[in-house]
Formats: C-alpha cells, sequence, structure tokens
C-alpha cells in the first residue's frame, strides 16, 4: 500500500500536535535515556583508547640496590635479553633516574631543592613485545636468584618491580563500574520511555476512538488501523534519538579538546566511525524502544 | 447469502440471548427482524459482522464459515457487508463527502475511484447539495442518509441496519425505508432489525421475529406481530 505512507505520516503528525504534552514528555524521556546509552559508550570508548595507549607503555621496571655488583646486573641483563617475551632492555643509572625525576618534577623545584642526596635507586627497563605478557614476565623474573641478588629491597623483592598491570586493572575495574552504573540507569530510564510511549499512544488510541470504530466497520486490515500509532510512537523516539546524537557531538566538541588540554599525556579523541556507530546503534535503540512502546500499547488498548 | 445453523449465543453465565436459531437468507432478500429491546435482534447483527463470535452452531456469510474465519481476514468479510447504525456514527470533523470517501481510503482504494464513487452514491441517496455539509449542519434524516451512503459506497452484497430509524421522525423513517428498499433492488440483500410497527407493516417484506432469544416467527410478506 504505497500509496498510504503520506496517510500514515499525515496521521501521525496530526496525532502527536494533537498530544503534544505526552509527546513531548515522551520525546524527553526518550531523549535522556538515549543521551546517558551515548554517553557511557563514549566514556567506554575513551577508556579503552587510554587503556591501549598505557598498555603500549606497559614496561616493567627492576630497580637495583645502590652498589650492586656491576658483573651481576651485566649477567640479569643478558639473561633477560635471551628471553623471548623481552623486546629490550635499558640500563638507568641513579643519576640519569635523577634527571628524569628533575625534568617531571620541573614544576615544583621546593622538592627538588630538599633532596640533600640522590634517593634514586638505578634501574632497568624491560620492554616486552606483548603487553599482555607482563605479569607472567613478572613472574619469571622473581624465581631468577641473580634478581634478588641485586635488586633494591633483597627482604621483599616484589617491591622492587615495577609495572603497569596494577594501572591497567584498575583502569579495567573503573571501566566495569561505568558500565554497571550505565546499564542500571539506562534500563531503568527505558522502561520509563516505554511506559511514556505506551501512555502517549493510549490517548492518542482514545482520541480517534470513533475513527477506529468506523475504520473496522468498513473493514479497513488490522495493519492499516495500526501503522499510524506504531509510527507515531517511532517517531517520537526517532526525534528523541536525534536529539541525542545532536547533544553528544556538541559535547564532544566542546569537551574533549579541553580535556584533551588537561590530560596530554592521554589520547582523548573519538573517531569519525566510533562516531557513526554510535549514532546508527542509538537510532537502532530509539526505534526499537519506539516499536515496543507502541506495540504494547496498541496490544492492549486497540482491539481490532 | 447468510445461513444460521443451531447458532447460540451466551454471555458469561447469563441465560442464553440466541437459542438454536435456523435461518436462510437469499441474495437480493429484504428482510426485518423484529422483537422487544432484549430479544436478542443486536446479537444477531452482531454474530453477522462478526463482531461476536457464537457460543454454538455454524454462521456462513457471502460464502464463508465466519466462525472459523481467520482474525486477520475479518477486515475483508467486513468490506462484503455495509452497516448501519441508530446513531449513525459520523466523524464531526468531516463533511459528508468526507466521511463517505473515509470509507473508501481506509480499504485503500485509489484517489480516481474515491473522485467517481462517492458524488455518485451521494446523488443515490439524494444528497448530492450537501456534499460540504458538516454532520452538525444535517436533519437526522440527513445524516442517516450519509451513513447509508458511507455503507454503500463500496457496493457491498449486504446491508445491515441495526434500528436505522430509531432516532427518526415517522415521516424522515419512510424516506430512509424507501432508500432501502432502492438499495435492495439493485440486489443487495437488506437486514434491517426495527421495532418500527408501522414501517414493518407497511413494507409487507419477511419478517423474523424474536423473542427471548428465540425465532417466533419467520414469514414472508410478514407484519410486525399480534398484539404486543
Amino acid at each position: 500500500m504505497a500509496i498510504n505512507v503520506g496517510y500514515f505520516i499525515k496521521e501521525s503528525v496530526t496525532s502527536f500536535r494533537r498530544n503534544w504534552v505526552m509527546s513531548l514528555g515522551a520525546v524527553i524521556t526518550i531523549y535522556l535515556s538515549l543521551l546517558l546509552v551515548g554517553l557511557s559508550m563514549v566514556t567506554g570508548y575513551l577508556v579503552s583508547e587510554v587503556v591501549k595507549s598505557v598498555e603500549d607503555k606497559v614496561s616493567i621496571q627492576i630497580f637495583l640496590k645502590d652498589g650492586a655488583a656491576t658483573a651481576d646486573v651485566e649477567a640479569l641483563q643478558g639473561w633477560l635479553l635471551r628471553d623471548e617475551l623481552v623486546e629490550a632492555v635499558n640500563y638507568v643509572s641513579k643519576e640519569q633516574a635523577l634527571e628524569r625525576f628533575k625534568e617531571e618534577m620541573a614544576g615544583s623545584p621546593e622538592i627538588i631543592d630538599s633532596m640533600r642526596e640522590n634517593p634514586l635507586p638505578a634501574s632497568l627497563d624491560v620492554t616486552l613485545n606483548d603487553p599482555r605478557t607482563v605479569q607472567e614476565m613478572v613472574e619469571r623474573i622473581k624465581a631468577q636468584e641473580l634478581f634478588v641478588q641485586v635488586c633494591d629491597r633483597p627482604d621483599d623483592p616484589e617491591q622492587s618491580l615495577k609495572y603497569g598491570q596494577q594501572i591497567v586493572d584498575r583502569l579495567f575495574a573503573f571501566t566495569r563500574i561505568v558500565r554497571l552504573v550505565g546499564v542500571v540507569f539506562v534500563a531503568m530510564l527505558a522502561s520509563v520511555s516505554l511506559i511514556f510511549i505506551n501512555n502517549t499512544i493510549r490517548l492518542a488510541i482514545y482520541a480517534r476512538r470513533k475513527e477506529i470504530g468506523i475504520m473496522r466497520l468498513v473493514g479497513a486490515s488490522n495493519s492499516f488501523i495500526r501503522a499510524p500509532f506504531l509510527l507515531e510512537g517511532v517517531l517520537q523516539s526517532l526525534l528523541g534519538a536525534g536529539i541525542a546524537i545532536l547533544t553528544i557531538v556538541a559535547i564532544q566538541a566542546a569537551v574533549l579538546p579541553r580535556l584533551q588540554e588537561a590530560l596530554p599525556f592521554l589520547p582523548v579523541d573519538v573517531s569519525t566511525a566510533a562516531m557513526l556507530q554510535l549514532s546508527a546503534v542509538l537510532l537502532g535503540a530509539g526505534i526499537l524502544i519506539g516499536l515496543l512502546g507502541s506495540g504494547f500499547a496498541l496490544r492492549r488498548y486497540l482491539k481490532v | 447469502m447468510i445461513t444460521m445453523r443451531k447458532v447460540g449465543k451466551t454471555y458469561g453465565t447469563d441465560k442464553p440471548a440466541l437459542h438454536d436459531v435456523d435461518v436462510d437468507i437469499e441474495q437480493g432478500e429484504f428482510v426485518f427482524l423484529v422483537g422487544h429491546s432484549g430479544s436478542g435482534k443486536s446479537t444477531f447483527i452482531r454474530l453477522l459482522q462478526r463482531e461476536l463470535l457464537p457460543s454454538r452452531g455454524q454462521i456462513v456469510v457471502a460464502g464463508q464459515d465466519i466462525v472459523k474465519l481467520k482474525n486477520w481476514k475479518v477486515p475483508y468479510l467486513r468490506r462484503n457487508i455495509g452497516c448501519v447504525f441508530q446513531d449513525f456514527k459520523l466523524l464531526p470533523n468531516k463533511t459528508s463527502y468526507e466521511n463517505v470517501a473515509f470509507a473508501l481510503e481506509v480499504i485503500g482504494r485509489s484517489k480516481h475511484v474515491i473522485r467517481t464513487q462517492v458524488p455518485e452514491v451521494l446523488r443515490l441517496v439524494g444528497l448530492e447539495d450537501k456534499m460540504e455539509s458538516y454532520p452538525d449542519e444535517l436533519s437526522g434524516g440527513e445524516q442517516q442518509r450519509v451513513s447509508i451512503a458511507r455503507a454503500f459506497v463500496n457496493r457491498p452484497p449486504i446491508l445491515l441496519a441495526d434500528e436505522p430509524t430509531g432516532n427518526l421522525d415517522p415521516a424522515t423513517s419512510l424516506g430512509i425505508m424507501s432508500l432501502f428498499n432502492r438499495i435492495n433492488k439493485t440486489g443487495t440483500t437488506v437486514l434491517v432489525a426495527t421495532h418500527d410497527r408501522e414501517m414493518v407493516d407497511s413494507m409487507r417484506k419477511r419478517v423474523i421475529a424474536l423473542e427471548n432469544g428465540y425465532v417466533v416467527r419467520d414469514q414472508h410478506r410478514g407484519v410486525y406481530g399480534y398484539g404486543d
């Protein structure tokens, strides 16, 4: 019934205007829930990008005690280089460590001034071929006798190792919480939007009950009677989804550059492809909510 | 055209509204369905429209067993049955023309069909001058003519009328009945439920009388009844 598309759209828009307070309520709740979905998706995306970049930088630092025998250190270095997990080993002397520290702390000279002697240990920086093998490599190092001999804290060798696993774990825990909270909120808001759409469509059915009665009387097919109401629900949620997408784009344009400024060492950026994917998800979710909400209303209130 | 076999209808646990109804109505017949309020007239009509399903028995309308008819096919059955009611059921925000056209629009008829058939049927019911009038600008009789035009515009083989003159004065009722008669002359089967005694007696058509859910009389060239 291609000729009737115009009729359906006209009917839906008329009904939307006749009932604009409820319709607006439905649009706003859908907008809010989809906005939250979108924001938690963006956050998740950013965090996983950060995790990736941190993983790239993951290395294991082995702190050496002052006055460790050069032969032992070189032997440990040689042993590390022979390991197939290791990409490179870099020796950092006490002086180099202090230089680095001074560079990093250039903003607060009082700390540097307060240091009377060099408290920093020398270290071996181990870069790995694959960041996911950090934990495995740490275990191997701990089992190595040479390491215990030269390490900074022979009483507790664990303390002489510093590696990114903790950071990565913490980031993942954070993402998990963000996701969980997001899912709970989104589920709540989605049910509210469903109820709202359900109600608007119920009112729309009520407002048009005479016409519906006559349509049934003269033999309009069930799908013909239902289509305008389904379309109305979908229009409402598409409107909500559209505004949500625009808001997220605006937020991205306004907030991300400042975030990037504040965190120059992290890659804070959302690619166009990711944005397109996000928009598609939001539109899809909107259509789904609209269809479900008006579908429920039709099943309950429209007997054909 | 209409066949009912051993049809019974019970609402809830109450006593039955219809009992063992056996009726055959041939194509092109004009039939009055008479009886007091509560005798089962409306149930009879609503069973034929498949607004209701019978508790027992078989109903065949326009060649289809409507008890076994699938739900999604019901609209197509209803396109074969024009319906007229006591309260006209017109849409107040549409003109006569639009009210009639609506019936064709919603079953997907083309604009061309609508533009030719609607004026034609409005002429048939004698409302060619009132096409652009809204229902509240029309008299009761004129409104009922619009509703008959709407029921007949799709040229259904069956026309059902439930108390079509219940809200109208005798003179106007006469005009409505002669309109039904004209429609019947085109070969349409017409079934009119009424308790308008004068009308039934003057028309001398087939009369089916219902009482407490039973068919108590089925008489050709009949009258309303005796003494009641």
